[in-house]
C-alpha cells in the first residue's frame, strides 16, 4: 500500500466529495476507484468495512465513510482533514445559496422561482422516503416494511410522538421482528 | 437562539438519523415547533439550498443554521452535520463484527423505515405551505416522480421547477 502525504489526501476529498453530483453513492464510486484502484492507498477488503459501516453510523453515510478510509489510510489526522475538505467548500456554497435565497425575496420574478423550488423541494422529502422504502417493499417484506413506515408517520402525525420516540421504538421493534427478508 | 443549543439540538436529529434528510423530522420538531426560530418555509427553502449545489445530502443542516443564527449559525449546523461521523473510527476499531449481526442490521434497517415514514409525514405540513396552487401541486408531483424513477440530476430537477414557477407566475 502507498501512504499518501496529508496534502495529497486532503486534494482528493476535496475534488471528489464537493463536486460529485448525486449523492454519497456516486461519491463512494469515485473515492473506490481512486484509492483502492488507481492509487492502491488502500486494500479492498478495508473499503468494503468502512462501506458497510458507514451504512451504519449515524448522520450522513459519505461523511462517515471519508473519515473511515481516510483513517485507514493516515490515522486521526487524515481523517479531520478528510472530513474538512470534504464538506467546508460544499458547506460554503450552501451558506450562499441561503443568502441569495433571503436577498432575492424582493423581486417578483424571483419569488416566483422560489415558489416553484419550494414546491419541488415536496417531491424532493416524499421521493427520498420512498427511496428508503422501495427497496424492502418485496413479496416477503412488504407487511414489516409498510408496518414500520406507516406505523412511524402514524404514531408521529396522529399521536404526536416526538420523532426521538418514534425512532426508539423502531429500533426496538426491529431488534425482535426481523422478519423473512431482513438483512 | 444561543448557538450551544442550536448546535446539540442539530447534533441530536443528526446523529439519531442514518441518512441526509432523515434528520429532518427531528429538526422540525425542535426548530420550528418548539423553539419556533425557523419557519416551514425556511425548512423548505433548507432543503433546496442543500440540494441545488453538490456535495453530501445532509448539507441541508448548514442552511438550517445559517436561517437561525446567521454566519454562526451555519458553523453549528456544519458541526452537526460532520460530528457522527466521527463515530465510525471507534465503530470500525471495536464493533466491525457486531454490526453485521442479523439484531443489529435488522434495528438499523427498522429505524431507517421509520424515519422514511416520518419524512413523509412531514412533509404534508411543508406541503401545506408550499403547494398553494395548481401549478405547485404539478410542480411537486413532477419532482417526485423524475427523483423516484429516473437518474436525472437533482440539479436539473430543481432548475426546472424554478424555471415552471417563473413560467406559472407571469402566466396567471
Amino acid at each position: 500500500m502507498t501512504r499518501p502525504r496529508l496534502r495529497e489526501l486532503a486534494a482528493l476529498f476535496f475534488r471528489l466529495v464537493n463536486f460529485t453530483f448525486g449523492g454519497g453513492d456516486p461519491t463512494m464510486a469515485a473515492l473506490q476507484r481512486e484509492v483502492v484502484d488507481r492509487r492502491n492507498w488502500l486494500p479492498p477488503e478495508k473499503y468494503g468495512l468502512a462501506y458497510a459501516l458507514a451504512r451504519v453510523t449515524p448522520g450522513t453515510n459519505v461523511i462517515a465513510f471519508s473519515a473511515a478510509i481516510a483513517w485507514f489510510i493516515r490515522g486521526w489526522p487524515g481523517a479531520v482533514i478528510a472530513v474538512a475538505a470534504g464538506t467546508i467548500p460544499c458547506t460554503i456554497l450552501v451558506v450562499w445559496l441561503t443568502y441569495g435565497y433571503q436577498q432575492l425575496k424582493t423581486s417578483q420574478y424571483a419569488v416566483w422561482a422560489i415558489e416553484g423550488m419550494l414546491a419541488a423541494a415536496v417531491g424532493m422529502m416524499l421521493a427520498a422516503a420512498w427511496t428508503l422504502i422501495r427497496p424492502q417493499m418485496r413479496r416477503k417484506t412488504w407487511l414489516r416494511t409498510g408496518a414500520l413506515a406507516g406505523g412511524a408517520a402514524v404514531l408521529s402525525a396522529v399521536f404526536n410522538l416526538p420523532p426521538i420516540e418514534v425512532l426508539a421504538l423502531a429500533a426496538a421493534a426491529g431488534f425482535f421482528w426481523q422478519g423473512p427478508g431482513a438483512p | 437562539m444561543n448557538l450551544l443549543l442550536l448546535y446539540l439540538l442539530l447534533v441530536k436529529a443528526t446523529a439519531t438519523s442514518f441518512s441526509g434528510l432523515t434528520s429532518l423530522p427531528i429538526v422540525r420538531n425542535d426548530l420550528v415547533l418548539h423553539h419556533h426560530v425557523l419557519t416551514d418555509r425556511q425548512l423548505n427553502a433548507a432543503v433546496v439550498a442543500g440540494r441545488a449545489g453538490p456535495g453530501p445530502y445532509g448539507l441541508y443542516v448548514v442552511s438550517v443554521g445559517y436561517f437561525v443564527a446567521g454566519v454562526p449559525g451555519a458553523f453549528c449546523g456544519w458541526l452537526a452535520m460532520v460530528t457522527p461521523a466521527f463515530l465510525i473510527i471507534p465503530i470500525v476499531r471495536y464493533l466491525g463484527a457486531r454490526a453485521e449481526q442479523p439484531r443489529v442490521r435488522s434495528a438499523i434497517q427498522a429505524v431507517t423505515l421509520a424515519a422514511a415514514g416520518l419524512v413523509a409525514a412531514f412533509a404534508v405540513p411543508l406541503a401545506r405551505d408550499a403547494i398553494t396552487s395548481v401549478a405547485a401541486a404539478a410542480i411537486a408531483a413532477a419532482s417526485f416522480l423524475l427523483l423516484a424513477a429516473t437518474r436525472l440530476d437533482t440539479l436539473w430537477i430543481i432548475a426546472g421547477s424554478a424555471a415552471a414557477g417563473l413560467i406559472a407566475g407571469l402566466l396567471v
